[in-house]
């Protein structure tokens, strides 16, 4: 073992911006995530949702084709109306290219992410802190925020890749079905999708990144998810649907906070949200607001107290 | 110059004093002033290496380390202390992972917590927290990503760190099926790859084979003679004091002592030198002995064997050599007991040593 193997030499080029440590982090995260096998499992029902949505609104495509006949096959499943099959396609399923469609996908989309997320959050934040990591991190030349940053990016990437670039797909393909004035008609929609994705990125990142950084385990880290989506879940429709409370209520349930979000975005009215009465747009932008900033107070406290020695 | 000098706050005040021989055995090796080992970096005139200028830490109202005085510009440096004695938030503020409350750590004359400073610096830690599931290779890679280095660069610096720690052909497989030597050799290279000025090394001997220490060893005696500065945290003084015998002692979040163990143990003024003389006329030397100024007590232990108490260990041994050869004492052995680094640390820190 000798130093002369080192080839030490100058560096010679530029060294790049302590900003640029970021995406390394990200893509240590994302590989942890994507290496662990039984995540595949729920991987695997994100892809069925959205090749659900993919058949589906080319099924509709097609069963619009075959209006003249009075009964079609619908693969091995037997024979239907095709005008009955428009309808439940287009009006019960909502694969009608309209932001519902969107809105939908993103929603169940969006337990698949959650679940994803409170399993992985120990093993992407919480066992750096928990396992004394930090170290290798915090002695090359970059802040703890960039650390955090990278962190939030893995998870921002993450939530992407099942829920925006999907819809998005589910997006280019109806307008590919239908015609291209459907993507010059409906770009608000576009925005919307970008926007719905972002609200769950900046919600979801923020808050998986501090409790993550809090609790550090993955028991604590799902019974504390648990606890804050399923619960008010369920807490909420008691108490303004059975309880006739204020429909502010509602604003306990962080993730119908985001749903009214993801609906503001795509510009669908709050009256056809169900269930109703629902709170304002803005109020539930208010809320989640507050909460990324609780959650971001937190991380700069903690993130501060990275290096408390025990 | 070959200098790792110190300014400490404490009563214990190594002097700048020239070389001191001792007596045969291991522990009474030649020892310098200066650190035996490296050119050093900063010279007269130059910012020092690494300056702890009256660097003081709180966590709350706990205080880590306080006002603490350091200066080194080259050679490897023990640092040496007790549980909770703020070794780690030293190295912690060295490595820029802590921002000091007052004062500053500079590492070339650069803040430590900056960028700048940070790139003059490598840390290799006493924890063993990876992931798991990488491959060595990909774990320094992507250590060599965030120090700024682009992808081509990093991965030639990982080839060349992998190489020095001889873990090439073995990085490959995940963290997962490491031994405890394999993971240390993967935390050096990922120290060693963005060529540091200053290595700050905790417990870097731990978990690894007879073999590999003596690999390693070679490695930071290298290091410090091209130049580089090293701060070896250890609990195990005897691989310490293989090492350097240059040492820093920390105890209560202050720098008790910094200097060499020569220095530091003939200030233990409280703590007269143990030496043992093994000679034929034991019983007619020990009253020859206890007629020498600076010895304070002779115990004869059996036969022919007498431990000594004494002060000023230079001019005892100078009064010693004179006794025997005037007086004709046939002396076989003589050995000092207590200069080893555990016997001092042991004195500076309340306890006893081991004799």
């Amino acid at each position: 073992m000798g130093v002369h193997l080192l080839n030490y030499r100058p560096w010679r080029g530029e060294f790049k911006e302590p900003s640029a440590s970021v995406w390394p982090i990200a893509r240590v995260g994302l590989r942890m995530m994507f290496r662990f096998w039984p995540f595949w499992v729920i991987y695997g029902l994100g892809l069925m949702i959205f090749l659900l949505f993919f058949f589906g609104q080319y099924l509709l495509a097609w069963a619009e084709t075959q209006t003249a006949e009075t009964d079609v096959r619908v693969g091995g499943f037997g024979s239907a109306d095709p005008r009955v099959l428009i309808g439940v396609l287009r009006n019960i399923l909502k694969l009608n290219g309209s932001g519902e469609t969107y809105r939908n996908f993103l929603w169940y989309q969006g337990y698949i992410v959650m679940v994803v997320l409170a399993l992985a959050g120990a093993m992407l934040v919480g066992n750096d802190v928990r396992h004394g990591s930090m170290p290798f991190y915090l002695a090359k030349p970059l802040s703890r925020w960039h650390y955090v940053l990278g962190k939030c990016l893995a998870v921002a990437v993450f939530i992407n890749m099942m829920t925006t670039l999907p819809a998005l797909a589910l997006f280019v393909q109806y307008g590919l079905l239908d015609s291209w004035d459907y993507f010059l008609d409906h770009a608000r929609l576009f925005f919307g999708i970008l926007g719905y994705g972002a609200v769950l990125t900046v919600t979801f990142s923020v808050l998986l990144v501090a409790t993550a950084t809090w609790l550090k385990r993955t028991v604590p880290m799902i019974m504390t998810w648990a606890t804050m989506f399923l619960f008010p879940r369920l807490v909420a429709p008691l108490l303004v649907d059975g309880l006739h409370f204020d429909a502010r209520w509602r604003l306990i349930d962080l993730w119908n906070d985001t749903y009214l979000l993801g609906n503001w975005c795509l510009g669908i009215d709050l009256e056809q949200i169900r269930p109703s009465p629902q709170p304002a747009f803005a109020e539930a932008a208010a809320v989640v607001v507050i909460l990324c900033a609780v959650c971001l107070t937190y991380l700069l406290r903690r993130v501060r107290a990275f290096d408390i020695v025990k | 110059m070959e200098t790792t000098s110190s300014r400490p706050v404490e009563s214990v005040t190594p002097s700048p004093s020239p070389p001191t021989p001792r007596p045969n055995g291991e522990r009474g090796a030649i020892t310098s002033p200066l650190s035996p080992l490296g050119r050093g970096v900063g010279g007269e005139g130059t910012p020092p290496l690494l300056l702890f200028d009256r660097v003081s830490k709180w966590y709350g109202p706990v205080l880590g380390v306080n006002q603490v005085t350091l200066e080194l510009r080259g050679g490897i440096t023990g640092l040496v202390g007790a549980h909770r004695a703020g070794k780690t938030t030293l190295l912690r503020l060295a490595t820029g992972q802590l921002r000091p409350d007052l004062v500053d750590v500079s590492v070339l004359g650069h803040d430590a917590w900056t960028e700048r400073g940070k790139r003059l610096v490598c840390y290799c830690p006493d924890i063993d927290a990876f992931y798991e599931e990488m491959s060595g290779e990909q774990f320094v890679f992507t250590m060599a990503r965030l120090c700024g280095y682009d992808a081509a660069e990093a991965k030639a610096r990982t080839a060349a760190a992998l190489d020095t720690v001889r873990m090439t052909g073995r990085a490959d497989r995940v963290l997962r099926g490491y031994s405890k030597g394999m993971r240390q050799r993967i935390k050096m290279a990922q120290a060693l790859m963005h060529d540091p000025k200053l290595l700050i090394l905790d417990e870097p001997l731990s978990g690894i084979d007879p073999v590999g220490r003596n690999e390693f060893i070679a490695l930071y005696r290298q290091l410090a003679e091209r130049g580089k500065c090293l701060l070896v945290s250890s609990h195990e003084l005897d691989e310490l004091e293989k090492l350097t015998d240059h040492v820093a002692v920390m105890a209560r979040g202050r720098i008790a002592a910094v200097g060499t163990l020569t220095q530091i143990r003939d200030l233990l003024d409280d703590h007269p030198l143990s030496v043992r003389v093994d000679a034929e006329r034991a019983r007619p030397l020990a009253g020859a002995l206890m007629a020498l100024p600076d010895v304070v007590g002779v115990e004869l232990r059996d036969a022919g064997t007498l431990i000594v108490q004494a002060r000023n260990p230079r001019r005892f041994f100078q009064e010693l050599t004179t006794l025997v050869l005037e007086e004709g004492y046939e002396v076989s052995h003589v050995e000092t007991l207590d200069d080893s680094a555990e016997a001092i640390l042991g004195y500076l820190l309340g306890g006893r040593a081991r004799r």
